[in-house]
């Protein structure tokens, strides 16, 4: 195994939380983060970020403009919208649950 | 809000694919540099990021996943796919469109009359709501005491005051609508249609008018005093070119210039289908129309139809008891009720049936929706047929893309989506079909009305058949069906592929080679192919029967003139009137090439006046209806029925002399004692022997048919038009020569006695007759074409189902003749089978056209619906053309190079 895979369905929730965490990122910008944050445990398929940002457009959760990065080049910054920010404390109360209810059984077990 | 972006995103797909590809890239260019950076080999750093970025085209996808429009692309793909498929099988493809839609079409026109004639409801508010009071049948008869069908006036006022179960209730008078009249100043009288009715009318149908007003309760209380009318908006159009101060026009009828006060909305006509008013009046302005009818206040002047609007909550039932009670009460209340015992007991029998009015009342409905229900059935069959032919033609079709399904599904497509595939070009099939049916059935339509209108010179009927929402949903209903009807089948069937199996066998696998289903669907197609020649044969013997009646009088060289004697101004008693139309009659009647010329109330199927006769002496026949006709002196001669004895009405026979009656053979003989001479006896007009209703026995004529050629045995009497004064409107005339001219000298004639009498119209007794046969001419022309139709696309489904399995069995063929089997073995062995389908087929069908022959026992005459002269002949109709069909391809057979088979295997 050739890194720590991120769980199924946490990749919206990650990306919601860097995005409310640092603004306005592009894709590449987002994967990296989500990497250094997680002290490089977490590795995200990096291309799979896309289809989720897709997702997260037709669900208005993140909106995405245009704009050029510091090597100047064109790239697409996404930015959380009400919804998302909506979207992500829905999430992530929903993950606490998840995840303290897990921790929970492990510690009786 | 998420729709919104789904629909912009679908609008800009090249924009977001090359978005996509451009941060995709950027992604892989970062990562690279980054690994060049950290000291990694410029090929190791792009393998690397590369790698870590996963397989770009699956996540291009799953972005385009996201957005939800996977199906729509699919059935793009499916389409484009279709259109490829279908441009590559041309012959195919064309035979299925132009099956289909013929089949769409004639469908799709048949049901447009159905509807408009059946099944459309009254364009008026909620039209459920609406009944009428009695059967709303065609034909009252003025003797009976309390007409269930048509009311008095007076009836109609005291029914609409007492009643509690309607909203409002309105009547229209059932007669008398033509006539003519002058619009403003214009020169000439025009010929115009005008319904005579309440002033509750358009308030009971619930609509607007679209400009004015319409009528108010004074205008119908006072007789005479409020000449207004309300015009059509096709009326208001056509003749008024839509003026905007249409209000400042009048209509000028008999005396009196009517004000036109109000516009009827767009389509608005009452309550009869294919009847459109140009105008409507107030009952109490009947006097003052040309056929100043007296009866406005009369109890017992039975006229109308009446028809109510139910209050909400009261059901047909409630209403139909409340309005049973009334009727009994009012009928006898009425001021001029004659309460004999016989009446009374007449009136206790009397029950008012409501009658549910939401589609209307309609003289066509009694004479065409049989038909057209049938000629339904028949279209719908000929789609059947033609489903099954195109389902054998794709089956086969599917056998030949045994391979390629095979090759699909071993790349991984899924059954379902395959299935997919095939009924989207099978869909895509029948909604060219259904396009091409449809324009198709507007062409068929225009002639149907034509047909259904009584022929080239006839008057267009207004019937609205254009296309609507429901016809357009019908022929949607219809496009989707048989496109699952016809594909589904090869669908499921082609894609059920052993993929191994279909990989290594040949392209012309054997595996369907005996293919019992498109067998059964060619048995089925000659079965119902049967069916449909056998209506065709009865139909058209049908009509032969009918035209080969005997009428009594012989057909041709008859002219019949329309007039309108009622714009004279003067009642039919006058003397004037009596005398001018005598003097008509002897003019025409010297004019050379005319044999003789007279005047009759009712020439053939021209109406009747029904009433009852009584014989001193014999039972009083209530039941048995005679039919009155007032004729002038020379109407035996016209219509060359013999005397049988007695004499004719001569001038003898004059307003003042003793009233004398010729009756009719049957009538002799069924309203006297056997073995007495009717001749000199006298008899009543009527139940009650009054001495105003006493007449002579002068004359026995020869049985005629009076209405129609179907009509079962006619009682007919005769009186001369002094003695029963008739406004006439049709003189009939037996001339020689050419008609053009005989018409001309005739109308010129006419002129010249009165130039003020209007002539409509000119015709010929021929004509007349053909047209009162128009409903069965229509079925046997239909039927027949529906049935050549049928027969010609199983000889189709025969021959594309023969020739495949022929080209299937090359190989066996060929071995077989390489044995030494002969030309004539072979095509024999194929005939064979051939013949065993059409067996099959004409035995089913056989059973099916038994079965059926009730349901058209009806429109049938003079031939019974299992007659097996008729079914002869559809047999062998069928069995020709489907062998000769199957003839072909066994011939190809036999030909069959034997070393060319085996090579080519």
């Amino acid at each position: 195994m050739k890194h720590n895979e991120i769980p199924p369905g946490s990749l919206t929730l990650l990306i919601l939380r860097t995005l409310a965490r640092h603004g306005t990122l592009h894709g590449y910008e987002i994967a990296e983060s989500i990497l250094q944050a997680s002290d490089n445990v977490l590795e995200v398929e990096e291309g799979s970020l896309y289809p989720a940002l897709q997702k997260m457009l037709v669900n208005n959760w993140v909106k995405a403009e245009w704009g050029v990065t510091k090597g100047n080049r064109r790239a697409r910054y996404y930015q959380l919208t009400a919804a998302g920010r909506k979207q992500l404390a829905a999430e992530s109360s929903n993950f606490e649950r998840v995840y303290s209810a897990i921790a929970r059984v492990l510690q009786t077990a | 809000m998420s729709l919104l972006r789904r629909i912009q995103m679908l609008f800009r797909r090249s924009r977001f694919d090359s978005e996509l590809e451009e941060e995709m890239r950027l992604h892989m260019d970062l990562r690279e540099e980054e690994q060049r950076a950290a000291g990694v080999t410029p090929e190791e750093a792009r393998r690397q990021s590369r790698r870590n970025f996963g397989n770009p085209t699956v996540l291009r996808e799953r972005s385009h996943a996201a957005w939800g429009w996977g199906w729509l692309e699919s059935l793009v793909q499916d389409i484009q796919y279709a259109l490829r498929s279908m441009m590559h099988a041309k012959a195919l493809t064309l035979m299925a469109l132009l099956s289909l839609s013929l089949g769409i079409g004639a469908n799709v026109a048949i049901f447009s009359f159905l509807d408009a004639l059946v099944l459309r409801s009254l364009p008026v508010t909620r039209p459920s709501e609406l009944v009428m009071l009695g059967k709303g049948d065609d034909a009252g008869e003025t003797d009976d005491y309390g007409s269930t069908t048509l009311y008095s006036y007076p009836f109609f006022r005291e029914f609409r005051k007492s009643n509690t179960v309607f909203s409002d209730v309105a009547t229209v008078m059932s007669f008398g609508s033509e006539m003519h009249g002058t619009l403003d100043h214009r020169d000439s009288m025009q010929k115009l249609t005008g319904d005579t009715v309440s002033s509750t009318f358009f308030s009971t149908l619930g609509v607007d008018p679209v400009m004015g007003r319409f009528f108010r309760d004074e205008e119908d209380r006072v007789e005479g005093k409020f000449p207004v009318v309300v015009i059509s908006y096709a009326f208001w159009q056509s003749e008024f070119q839509g003026t905007p101060d249409i209000l400042n026009h009048t209509v000028k009828l008999a005396d009196t210039t009517f004000n036109i006060i109000g516009v009827a909305p767009p389509g608005f006509f009452g309550i009869e289908v294919g009847h459109a008013p140009d105008f409507w009046v107030p009952m109490a302005m009947m006097q003052s129309l040309p056929s100043h009818s007296k009866g406005y206040a009369d109890g017992f002047f039975q006229s109308n139809y009446v028809f109510g609007r139910l209050k909400p909550g009261v059901t047909r039932a409630q209403a139909e008891a409340e309005t049973n009670v009334l009727y009994q009460h009012i009928v006898r209340s009425l001021p001029n009720a004659d309460l004999s015992a016989y009446n009374l007991a007449h009136l206790q029998n009397a029950h008012v049936s409501l009658t549910n009015l939401s589609t209307g009342r309609s003289f066509l409905r009694n004479t065409f929706s049989d038909p057209l229900k049938i000629l339904m059935g028949v279209a719908a069959l000929v789609l059947l047929i033609t489903c099954a032919n195109i389902a054998n033609l794709l089956l086969a079709r599917a056998t030949t893309r045994t391979h390629e399904f095979a090759v699909r599904q071993a790349f991984g497509a899924q059954r379902l989506r395959l299935i997919r595939q095939l009924l989207t070009e099978s869909l895509l099939l029948s909604v060219a079909g259904a396009g091409l049916g449809v324009i198709l059935a507007l062409a068929a339509d225009r002639v149907l009305l034509r047909m259904i209108s009584g022929g080239p010179d006839a008057n267009l009927l207004p019937l609205d058949i254009s296309l609507n929402v429901r016809l357009l949903a019908f022929t949607l209903f219809a496009t989707v069906g048989t496109a699952v009807l016809f594909g589904l089948v090869p669908a499921m069937r082609a894609s059920r592929v052993a993929v191994n199996e279909g990989l290594k066998e040949s392209r012309r696998s054997n595996s369907n080679a005996r293919s019992p289903l498109g067998k059964g669907l060619v048995i089925a197609q000659i079965a119902l192919s049967l069916v449909l020649s056998v209506a065709s044969v009865l139909f058209l013997r049908t009509l032969v029967n009918l035209t080969h009646v005997d009428t009594g009088f012989p057909r041709n060289s008859v002219m019949l003139v329309d007039m309108d004697s009622s714009v004279l101004g003067m009642k039919s008693e006058d003397p004037r009137m009596i005398a001018m139309f005598q003097e008509i009659e002897r003019r025409v009647g010297v004019l050379p090439q005319v044999k003789a010329a007279s005047f009759a109330a009712f020439t053939f199927a021209q109406g009747s006046w029904n009433g009852t006769l009584n014989v001193p002496g014999m039972p009083f026949k209530e039941k048995n209806f005679v039919r009155h006709n007032v004729i002038g002196n020379g109407y035996f001669n016209v219509m060359q029925i013999p005397l049988l004895a007695g004499r004719g009405f001569g001038p003898q026979d004059s307003a003042t002399s003793h009233k004398v009656v010729i009756l009719s053979e049957s009538t002799a003989r069924d309203f006297f004692p056997a073995g007495v001479n009717p001749i000199g006896r006298h008899m009543y007009q009527g139940k009650d022997p009054k001495p105003e209703n006493d007449l002579e026995v002068i004359g026995i004529v020869r049985d005629v048919k009076f209405r129609s050629l179907d009509e079962r045995k006619t009682y007919i009497d005769y009186y001369p038009n002094p003695q029963h004064p008739w406004g006439y409107g049709r003189l009939a005339v037996r001339y020689d020569g050419n008609f053009a001219t005989m018409s001309t000298a005739v109308q010129n004639t006419i002129r010249s006695v009165n130039r003020n009498l209007v002539i409509d119209h000119v015709t010929t007794l021929d004509r007349v007759i053909e047209r009162t046969v128009v409903n069965q001419t229509l079925m046997a022309q239909l039927s027949t074409a529906f049935g050549l139709l049928a027969v010609l696309l199983s000889a189709i489904g025969i021959y594309g189902l023969m020739s495949y399995l022929v080209g299937q069995r090359t190989g066996e063929i060929g071995i077989r003749m390489a044995l030494g089997a002969s030309h004539t073995g072979v095509r024999w062995m194929v005939m064979r089978e051939i013949t065993m389908l059409v067996i099959s087929g004409v035995a089913a069908g056989i059973v099916l056209t038994l079965l059926s022959g009730q349901l058209v026992r009806n429109l049938l005459y003079g031939v019974a619906p299992s007659e097996p002269v008729s079914l002869l002949v559809g047999i062998t109709l069928l069995t020709v053309i489907a062998l000769a069909a199957g003839y072909i391809p066994a011939r190809r057979a036999s030909r069959v190079n034997p070393m060319q088979a085996l090579r080519y295997e």
